[in-house]
């Protein structure tokens, strides 16, 4: 009976359906390409290379927005800004990498500022405007979705006034390490995500913080009676978000060595919210999963690998995934996981004799 | 704008329109009158303040205006649509498509893209109250959809070339005016076109299925509380799965004024226009949070909106992307008005609730 039960409660669960979803995805990907899973080692490199690690690397930008964005979703709101983020931080990177791009035009291995500033200058920015994000979340109680949609608009036109409407590029060889380096035989962006899935699970599970914000998402004026610094929590959880989505810029920036304030982080928002829904968190806030994120950006990932596959456009990707972001969604809808879990429920009842 | 005001027949018409709840509306305007004074004061002399500018800023925007309407009344519900832009591409998608390399006719076209878009504005609607999905997430589906329907069209910009809607495209009616017994054209010719008659007419639809019927009551009462409209037996599941069928509609219409405009289907167009369809609804005073909202702050709502671009033209020196940032401040500013009149407006009802009290 216990197993029974074990069964309805994993039927209720959102993290399983995503599980499921993923793993569906992969048997197809195996059925069309029988070589899927290989992985192979290329010693000039220094790097595995093979589907599973190719989905893992592409989707570490999402990831790492996505952990962030989990915790503004279990605030019960959104951020729209950070695709304009990951723009801005590109931008400020490479203007503080090619300052001298009026003078010298050909990209070499140098730059111009120091690589710390090069690196700090952009997540410190990001993180001011997270803060500016939450300033008006916090103290002015506006809702989430405008008060980030000001950034969101604003944030693309502040990059390409930061680079003059041009695209920079270098050949800044520590730069390229973000994005395209490897570590223990792993591609660096992958290494990034694991540490700040880890940082970031640490600092919300091992303290009162993931508490706290889920208190706050469920409700901010009973949370802020009991004792709970309601504001300071929004702060935080919106710097932190600005904060993720600059070293997601990074990451773009550094793989195509260059800004690109137009399609940086492009949909960007879009995708992570997603991959909080599809992992599992509620729209409405309160509990979240951070496990169930990473797990929904690389579910978007491989549907995206899965149609590449098929030799469709990338631009046509957008229709798969909408199918099939349709289809998990609906399996984890209110009314149809009930109805699974009823069913699961009474079947354990039967096998029971009806006797509860 | 008198006619959303009318509706109170009890009281004067002068206590209906200082009414506090038009607030909103009242700032939009005033902000547009500022902002069109300033483009007056500032670039009158290259011509800013002829007609043609005005009718240009209904001419170059009847597409979002289209849009922002049924967005305008999404947004009353409380809920989100984002998939208008990518419906209104792949509006411009059929007809290009059909048109020039299948060769059908246009008005099947227009009719095929009506199924589509009502259809998924509906489907979608059904989505977000019967499976309970927050309309974010349904919406955004529905916009990854139609574009990715659009990339399967085609990758390529596809040219309109058909006589019936170049006919459309290139009517236009001049503003004129009686010299010596002739019409004659003002100068500079001021003219409105098929957009934006198309425009005034959903905008009139709009005010009045919002002002004027049980259902634009409903919609109201839904984005009110959406508990008590069900406690009170309204049809909420009706009215909201109608609202994003409206919706659906008004992006397909939205979309043939902008195929119509441009004179082409592209897959990648209009991208990131749900974004400043609901910036100008939020500039014309909708709260995202549901219940209030005017389609006239709308219309205001988008005039502004699309006066930015037009001043930084009349200016010449401005990058183009200090429009960006002028339309995020003017969210600003409008969020920062909202906030102050909806506190000032609190703080008088509990105001006046102490003062009962201490009377008892």
């Amino acid at each position: 009976m216990k197993q029974r039960l074990n069964l309805s409660v994993l039927m209720r669960s959102k993290v399983t359906w995503a599980v499921v979803a993923e793993v569906l995805i992969l048997i197809v990907c195996l059925i069309v390409r029988p070589d899927f899973f290989s992985i192979s080692y290329q010693p000039s490199t220094g790097m595995l290379y093979g589907n599973l690690i190719d989905i893992v690397n592409r989707s570490s930008e999402i990831t790492i927005i996505a952990m962030g964005m989990t915790l503004v979703i279990a605030l019960g709101g959104t951020d729209l800004s950070v695709g304009a983020l990951v723009a801005v931080a590109g931008a400020i990177a490479l203007k503080f990498l090619r300052w001298d791009v009026t003078v010298y035009n050909t990209p070499g291995d140098y730059t111009v500022y120091p690589f710390f500033l090069v690196l700090v200058v952009p997540l410190l920015v990001c993180i001011v405007m997270g803060l500016f994000n939450g300033f008006l979340i916090a103290r002015w109680d506006m809702q989430p979705i405008i008060a980030t949609l000001i950034l969101m608009v604003c944030g693309r036109g502040i990059a390409q006034i930061l680079t003059n409407g041009k695209q920079f590029t270098t050949g800044y060889s520590p730069f390229r390490v973000i994005g395209q380096g490897s570590f223990l035989f792993l591609p660096m962006p992958i290494i990034i995500t694991a540490v700040v899935v880890i940082l970031v699970s640490l600092f919300v599970r091992k303290t009162a913080f993931g508490t706290f914000v889920e208190s706050v998402g469920i409700n901010r004026k009973a949370s802020r009676l009991s004792g709970i610094n309601a504001q300071l929590i929004i702060f935080i959880v919106f710097a932190l978000t600005g904060f993720l989505s600059g070293i997601s810029g990074l990451i773009y920036s550094s793989r195509i060595m260059s800004n690109d304030s137009n399609n940086a982080g492009l949909n960007f928002e879009m995708d992570a919210i997603l991959a909080v829904v599809i992992g599992g968190t509620s729209m409405t806030g309160g509990k979240f999963s951070l496990l169930g994120t990473v797990l929904g950006s690389i579910i978007i990932r491989t549907i995206v690998t899965l149609v590449y596959y098929f030799g469709i456009a990338s631009e046509a990707t957008m229709a798969f995934k909408a199918v099939i972001i349709a289809v998990v969604i609906v399996l984890q809808s209110e009314p149809v996981r009930n109805y699974f879990s009823k069913r699961a429920a009474s079947r354990a009842k039967l096998a029971n004799g009806g006797v509860k | 704008m008198m006619s959303d005001n009318r509706n109170s027949s009890g009281r004067s018409l002068i206590s209906s329109i200082l009414n506090p709840k038009f607030i909103m509306v009242y700032a939009t305007v005033g902000i547009f009158l500022v902002i069109y004074l300033f483009g007056v004061v500032a670039y009158g002399s290259k011509g800013f303040t002829t007609l043609r500018t005005f009718t240009n800023l209904f001419v170059d925007n009847a597409y979002y205006g289209i849009s922002a309407v049924g967005m305008t009344m999404v947004l009353i519900t409380g809920g989100i649509d984002l998939s208008v832009g990518a419906v209104a591409s792949l509006t411009g998608m059929f007809i290009a498509y059909g048109t020039a390399v299948l060769g059908l006719n246009p008005w099947v076209c227009i009719a095929f893209s009506l199924v589509v878009g009502v259809g998924l504005g509906l489907l979608m609607g059904w989505v977000i109250h019967y499976l309970n999905v927050p309309p974010f997430i349904t919406t955004l589906t529905g916009m990854f959809l139609a574009r990715g329907v659009c990339a399967l069209i085609s990758r390529e910009s596809i040219e309109i070339k058909n006589e019936t809607i170049d006919a459309l495209a290139s009517w236009k009616l001049y503003f004129m005016y009686l010299k010596d017994g002739e019409w004659t054209r003002i100068r500079p010719s001021a003219f409105v076109n098929f957009n934006v008659i198309l425009f005034l007419v959903v905008l009139a639809v709009g005010i009045y299925l919002l002002q004027r019927t049980r259902f634009g009551r409903n919609i109201y009462a839904i984005g009110g509380n959406e508990q008590s409209a069900k406690l009170m037996g309204l049809p909420v599941g009706r009215t909201k799965v109608l609202v994003y069928g409206f919706n659906g509609l008004c992006s397909v219409l939205a979309g043939i004024a902008y195929a119509l405009y441009v004179k082409s289907g592209w897959n990648l167009s209009l991208q990131g226009a749900e974004l400043d369809v609901i910036t100008c609804a939020v500039i014309g005073g909708t709260l995202l949070t549901g219940g209030e909202g005017y389609m006239i702050g709308t219309l205001f709502g988008v005039l502004l909106k699309s006066m930015i671009p037009a001043l930084i033209t009349f200016n010449g020196n401005l990058l183009s992307w200090w429009g960006k940032i002028a339309t995020g401040l003017l969210l600003l500013l409008f969020i920062c008005i909202q906030k102050i009149v909806v506190s000032s407006t609190e703080r008088r009802n509990s105001k006046s609730k102490k003062a009962a009290k201490n009377k008892a």
